[in-house]
């Protein structure tokens, strides 16, 4: 299995501050995986890493099987914004993607394709200093767009969107990753990509954490699904036997504790008992987020 | 080369090398008025005399230095260093790209600045009677060694950014070095300070003072300066995080 991203032992050290510290993780085609950590944990440093701006101290990063810088024209294969303002204010946003398209040999009508596809034709020809964050952010979004890459890399991409571009991300990287095509964007808000991505490799002080999907995060801390069944007894039972605690506060409702909304799902299926709620409570994501990141880490 | 079209479409899309321009013509065209028009005709008439007021085209290696360090520094003082690394990830490409574009914005500084120098300066000078003395030979030598002076110059500029990529920090270098190391080392240690760029870049223009270089040794001085600046730049550039 040939990964899209692979990193080794990655660590970069920053005089006495270890960014990074001995980071593997592998990020599989066609997922979208969300990078997670709190300020400072080491996600901007890994991810320049990965893509060429920064040399590791230690361990080593492929994307498509090269480093980045050894891939044949990395534009045109990956995609990549590390910072919304990363504009001459006194450029014109399509001049700013004209200027990046000639560099890697495509034609300018390419700059007018992504500024369509991020809804940012009318500002096009005005100059970068006019727009609000959130053009800047569709503008990087879009110059990362110009080679129509394989993989995205995205840092921090939701600063600054109101819940509306949040969503218009959520949908525009759900449709680009449904095509076979990876994603990886880091956040340091869990909530905010919650609903986007299908993994998630949580560092902090530039180590990793946890890597699995955002399911199995929920239920290893101790998620409770809360369940509304006419056959609560049937179904407790059910559960019982899968390994599933659970409880029972009222005559119909179940709470089953340490698994998954799907899990629960396929066990009252299998049994045949018709749900009427499923639904995930006690520790919401941001709480499990936050009691792993402030693990204390052996120095 | 496609990173050199990249490069030349930066130049053009926003406005700091055109204010640099402006500021260039403004500046030849108000020294060549005044210095014709007001200098005494008895200081005009030597061939010396005549080509030391219309060398001052060369002040336009000053803006060409100045547009040729914006090609790196502007990139690090707005990010923009980020997505031009991730899109030139061969980083002698990139630097070859800018080099060259320096280059050839410095040629268009030099023809412009030199051009109206001369010709305003010419036309001042018949106005009050003055016939040029200067030999044919000796105004080519003055606007090719103007010209190619300045295109050198703009390659300067690229190699300093990319030294000191700091933008403030790259122009006070530049002017502190023409304006002040140059003059102090060629004042006290003419045998060292004419080796020195700004002067072995003057001695391509013919002789217009002292203790100058020949032309032909001055060009090689001033490319060997170029030439270092950009190896040790382009050094640094690739051992340099982008953070
Ligand atoms: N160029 C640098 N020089 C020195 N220290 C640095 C540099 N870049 C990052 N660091 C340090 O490395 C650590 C990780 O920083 P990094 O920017 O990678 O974190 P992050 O996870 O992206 O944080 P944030 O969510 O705030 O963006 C921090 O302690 C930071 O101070
Ligand atoms: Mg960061």
């Amino acid at each position: 299995m040939t990964y899209v991203i692979e990193s080794a032992s990655l660590s970069k050290r920053y005089g006495d501050v270890l960014a990074v510290d001995d980071l593997s993780f592998n990020i599989e085609a066609g997922t979208i995986t969300g990078f997670l950590g709190p300020n400072g944990a080491g996600k901007s440093t890994t991810l320049r890493m990965l893509l060429g701006l920064a040399k590791p101290t230690l361990g080593h990063a492929t994307i498509f099987g090269k480093p980045y810088g050894e891939l044949d024209e990395p534009a045109l294969r990956v995609g990549a914004v590390l910072e919304a303002t990363d504009f001459h204010p006194g450029r014109s946003g399509r001049d700013h993607l004209r200027m990046l398209s000639r560099a890697v040999g495509l034609p300018d009508q390419r700059a007018d394709d992504v500024l369509e596809l991020v809804e940012l034709q009318e500002a096009a020809r005005r100059r970068v200093k006019g727009y609000s964050l959130g053009m800047r952010q569709r503008l990087g979004l879009a110059s990362a767009l110009l080679g129509d890459p394989d993989l995205l890399v995205l840092d921090e991409p939701a600063n600054g969107l109101d819940p509306e571009g949040v969503r218009w991300l959520r949908d525009f990287l759900r449709d680009f990753a449904s095509r076979g095509r990876t994603v990886l964007i880091s956040s340091h808000v869990l909530a905010e990509i919650a609903q986007t991505v299908d993994r998630v490799l949580i560092i902090n002080h530039g180590r990793l954490i946890t890597e699995s999907t955002l399911e199995e995060l929920t239920a290893r801390v101790g998620g409770v699904v809360r369940v509304q069944s006419t056959k609560p007894d049937q179904l407790a039972l059910a559960l019982h036997r899968e390994g599933i605690a659970t409880s029972r506060p009222n005559d119909h409702t179940l709470l089953a504790q340490g698994t998954t909304r799907e899990r629960v799902g396929d066990i009252a299926l299998a049994e045949g008992i018709a749900i009427h709620e499923l639904l995930t409570e006690g520790s919401s994501l941001e709480e499990v987020f936050l009691d792993l990141t402030s693990e204390v880490v052996a120095p | 080369m496609k990173q050199l079209r990249a490069e030349l479409l930066k130049i053009r899309s926003t406005r700091t090398t055109t204010g640099l321009l402006v500021g260039l013509i403004a500046l030849a065209l108000l020294f060549t008025i005044l210095t014709c028009t007001l200098s005494p005709i008895s200081q005009l008439l030597t061939e010396r005399e005549q080509a030391n007021v219309l060398s001052f085209g060369s002040v336009a290696g000053v803006f060409a230095a100045l547009a040729g360090i914006m090609l790196f520094t502007s990139e690090y003082r707005f990010g923009t260093i980020r997505p031009t690394s991730l899109f030139n990830a061969d980083r002698n490409r990139l630097f070859t790209a800018k080099f060259i574009a320096g280059m050839l914005s410095g040629l268009i500084f030099g023809v412009i600045g030199e051009g109206i120098v001369l010709s305003v300066g010419v036309g001042i000078f018949k106005l009050r009677g003055v016939g040029l003395v200067m030999s044919g030979a000796n105004v080519t030598e003055l606007i090719v060694g103007a010209v190619i002076g300045t295109a050198l110059w703009g390659a300067i500029g690229v190699g300093i950014g990319a030294v000191v990529p700091n933008q403030v920090g790259a122009v006070i270098s530049l002017l502190a070095w023409g304006f002040v190391v140059e003059n102090l080392v060629f004042g006290f240690l003419p045998t060292i300070g004419r080796f020195l760029p700004v002067h072995a870049a003057d001695a391509m223009m013919g002789s217009i003072q002292d203790k100058q270089l020949p032309g032909d040794v001055g060009v090689l001085v001033v490319v060997a300066w170029a030439l270092t600046l950009a190896v040790v730049g382009l050094a640094l550039l690739r051992r340099r995080d982008v953070t």
